[in-house]
């Protein structure tokens, strides 16, 4: 593999290369492991342009690079705006792409198919289904249904920790149940890649800590790589190998983020400096210190003097 | 502590909900009791006893109504002539005849025929009518039968006794030879009752029982059968339009193509009034049975098609893409997402259309030969008789509610997981009645539906030998 400085290869940000994280040396080695792997998934110069309603054409995504190779966990992180969902459409066949390309093992896509599972943000559970037979959804539609369908559906519900619910509605269930199921649903397909569109975001805190680590379970014990778009920092480097910052207007690769931390990982982690230190470097990627400072609000004062909460 | 009534979109509970919706309906049958059964509101008199024409006045036969204002100027003519009668009696000079004195006589038959004592005799036969109504003239006259209680006015108790003073001279009853002496008229009398178009409960209830338990003179059909055509007309229509409407509705809701083909067409149509198209469908049907389903469905198809498309246009796009990342090919996201998504909606809508078909059935009956129930209403309607009619609307329309009702909790029973209709946790009387018979219905539906969808004994076979499955 060429490719063993992903963190710098894509950066637009002119001149000097940032200096690379400190890594302990088992972290290192993994990461070396991992580019050793093949790449699943080589997007190159993907970009996107759409024709607003007036007519005027919005550049989503211009010109975005990247390899994920097997069994790796990327995320994916960039302001509101900046084409993130843009991106993991186009990949999942969704939307197309106004140039460059994409390779699924090689070979270039087009169109949705059951070899790259998704995870919305938004609960798309068929509600007419019981959670069995929305598990068994893909299956019956890649050709496998009966008997086995089932059996491996319900152990697909297991591993998701919701045995006991195969029966159930999707309304019957929290929204985290139902990403739960839809993330069972789309494992049960045996995709090559699982893209995943800030699937948690509508969870409260707990719930979203809970199933970020179902997530690593998960991701540890099935064969399957896994790119994971999200706007909230902790989770992008909690979960990530690597983290994929994306800027705006248009969308475009700021810089491919090693993460230091070892695996497994903890909750107690996020406190630890390694951690905090990419914390900084990505919020830094994000929003650079000194661009665009935040104008205080044009708020009159609507309160008696005196009455001041600070 | 006690729930509030009013209460911004909060629902109520389930006994609070069957008391309502009994109220719903109990609340309009007192108004009409109200209006119809107070005096106040009754604003016509129905005729007991009438007069033969007098002077220029209109004539009236029992059982015609006047307006109350009038009723008296009417018994004040009779008055006046009858003053004149004994004027001309006093004088001496009072000219009168046989015929003319049985035409008094005849006042009494409109009390007669209703207290029964006509019975057993032939209508027809005037001479054996007039026998018996002038032996009632004695025996009323004598005190045998009370005056009141055959229904006389005490002012009419005392003419009729004064009249017998006279006529008892041709006891016992003969044809030739009657009293000639001229005899005073009976004051006309009426009861008080609510105006023509606003029969009272209780005269609808005795009408719908007659009409519905006696067999219809002239060969004409009985209700039950007039009922039984009207329904084959609405659901014949309705499930034709279905059967058409409901692929296409489907197809426009699914491909763009067929929308923009189709819909303008369909929805430029629409607004062409189907009545128009009745003596159309009579040359191209004939008279009998086809035009009508015809105009229903004319009325119902284009409706049908347009409520489905958008129907089906508005079902989650997020869904159908999820089911593209599932690997589903067109043909299986039409089938597998697309149909039962919009199942429950588009089954709402056809509970709307079905209500439609209704609406359409009184103007297609009214094609060519006039049929079923809208006939019944059209020839009694031309009668005023509204007391037969309102039964017949009154029907159509429970027949309509149940239905709709049945519909609606057989839905409720298809499809579980339709949150969005807000299904109650729990039912009132009513509404479990009702739904009794729908659960049981969509159960067997449901378990028919599982059942089809169960691997067949080949697809268990293939399961058994999953090898077969990883190609
Ligand atoms: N269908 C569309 N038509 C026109 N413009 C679009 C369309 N979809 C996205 N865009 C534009 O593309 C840009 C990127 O949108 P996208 O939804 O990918 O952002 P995002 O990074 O996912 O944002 P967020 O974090 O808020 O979800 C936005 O400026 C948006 O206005
Ligand atoms: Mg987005």
């Amino acid at each position: 593999m060429p490719d063993h400085h992903p963190a710098t290869e894509s950066d637009r940000a002119a001149g000097e290369k940032p200096p690379a994280l400190p890594m302990p040396p088992e972290v290192r080695a993994r990461f070396d492991r991992i580019y050793q792997r093949p790449v699943v998934f080589d997007v190159q110069n993907l970009s996107r342009t759409f024709i607003s309603p007036q007519g005027q054409s919005i550049q989503a995504l211009g010109g975005v690079d990247f390899k994920v190779h097997r069994r790796e966990l990327i995320t994916v992180i960039g302001p509101s705006g900046c084409g993130k969902s843009t991106l993991i459409r186009i990949i999942a066949g969704l939307e197309s792409a106004s140039g460059g390309q994409m390779l699924l093992d090689g070979q270039p896509v087009t169109g949705p198919g059951a070899d790259r599972g998704m995870v919305f943000q938004g609960y798309t559970l068929f509600p007419w289904l019981s959670v069995k037979k929305n598990v068994m959804f893909g299956l019956e539609s890649t050709g496998r249904g009966g008997a086995a369908a089932e059996r491996e559906a319900l152990q697909w519900i297991d591993m998701v920790g919701l045995d006991g619910f195969a029966d159930h509605y999707p309304h019957q269930l929290s929204g985290g149940m139902k990403q739960r199921v839809a993330i069972a649903r789309a494992l049960a397909n045996k995709p090559r890649i699982l893209l995943m569109d800030e699937p948690f975001g509508a969870l409260d805190a707990q719930t979203r800590a809970e199933m970020q680590d179902y997530l690593l379970q998960i991701w540890r014990n099935v064969d399957v790589t896994i790119l994971f778009i999200t706007h909230d920092l902790d989770e992008a480097i909690y979960l990530a190998d690597r983290v994929l910052v994306l800027g705006r207007n248009p969308g475009h690769v700021k810089e491919i983020v090693e993460v230091p931390v070892p695996r497994p990982r903890t909750p107690e982690q996020m406190f630890d400096p390694r951690f905090t230190r990419v914390k900084q470097r990505v919020e830094h990627l994000i929003h650079p210190p000194g661009e665009a400072p935040k104008k205080p609000l044009p708020v009159i004062r609507m309160t008696a003097v005196g009455d001041e909460v600070f | 502590m006690r729930e509030p009534w009013f209460k911004i979109r909060t629902p109520l509970s389930g006994r609070r909900r069957a008391l309502l919706m009994a109220a719903s309906f109990v609340l309009p049958v007192l108004l009409w009791c109200v209006v119809t059964y107070t005096p106040a509101f009754q604003t016509e008199m129905r005729l007991t006893l009438v007069t033969e024409k007098i002077g220029d006045g209109a004539v009236f036969s029992v059982g015609d109504r006047v307006a109350k204002s009038y009723f008296g100027t009417l018994q004040d003519n009779v008055r006046a002539v009858n003053a004149g009668v004994l004027e001309a009696r006093a004088a001496g000079g009072a000219k009168g005849s046989g015929r003319a004195n049985k035409k008094k006589l005849r006042q009494l038959r409109g009390l007669a025929e209703s207290g029964g004592y006509l019975a057993g005799v032939d209508p027809a036969d005037f001479k054996a009518v007039d026998a018996v109504l002038f032996d009632l003239y004695g025996r009323l006259a004598g005190g045998d039968i009370a005056p009141g209680a055959f229904g006389l006015s005490d002012e009419n108790a005392a003419l009729v006794r004064a009249n017998w003073e006279i006529l008892q001279a041709a006891a016992p009853y003969g044809e030739k030879d009657f009293v000639k002496e001229p005899l005073q008229y009976l004051i006309p009398q009426g009861v008080s009752a609510s105006p023509v178009f606003l029969p009272p409960p209780g005269e609808c209830l005795a009408a719908a029982w007659t009409d519905f338990t006696t067999e219809p003179a002239n060969g004409q059909p009985w209700m039950h059968q007039r009922l039984l055509s009207s329904l084959k007309v609405v659901f014949g229509a309705f499930l034709l339009a279905c059967l058409v409407g409901v692929p296409i509705g489907l197809l426009c809701g699914t491909s763009d193509f067929f929308a923009k083909l189709i819909e303008p067409f369909v929805d430029f149509f629409r607004y062409m009034p189907a009545p128009t198209f009745g003596l159309l469908l009579q040359a191209m049907f004939g008279v009998a049975g086809a035009p009508k389903l015809a105009l229903v469905f004319i009325g119902t198809f284009p409706h049908l098609v347009l409520m489905l498309g958008n129907t089906t246009r508005g079902l989650d796009r997020s869904l159908l893409e999820a089911a593209q990342t599932l690997g589903a090919k067109p043909a299986r996201l039409f089938r597998s997402v697309i149909v039962p998504g919009v199942l429950p909606r588009m089954y709402g809508d056809l509970r709307v259309l079905l209500g439609w078909a209704w609406t359409w059935l009184v103007i297609a009956e009214l094609i060519g030969e006039k049929t079923g129930l809208t006939a019944f209403i059209d020839t009694q309607g031309g009668k005023y008789n509204f007391d037969r009619v309102f039964p017949v609307i009154i029907l159509i329309g429970v027949i309509g509610f149940a239905t709709d009702q049945l519909l609606q909790s057989l839905g409720r029973t298809l499809f579980p997981w339709d949150v969005s209709s807000g299904a109650p946790p729990r039912r009132g009387g009513l509404g479990r009645v009702v739904a009794a018979p729908a659960c049981a219905l969509g159960g067997a539906v449901a378990w028919a539906v599982e059942r089809a969808g169960r691997p067949g004994p080949r697809e268990r076979a293939a399961a058994a030998n999953p090898g077969d499955h990883d190609a």
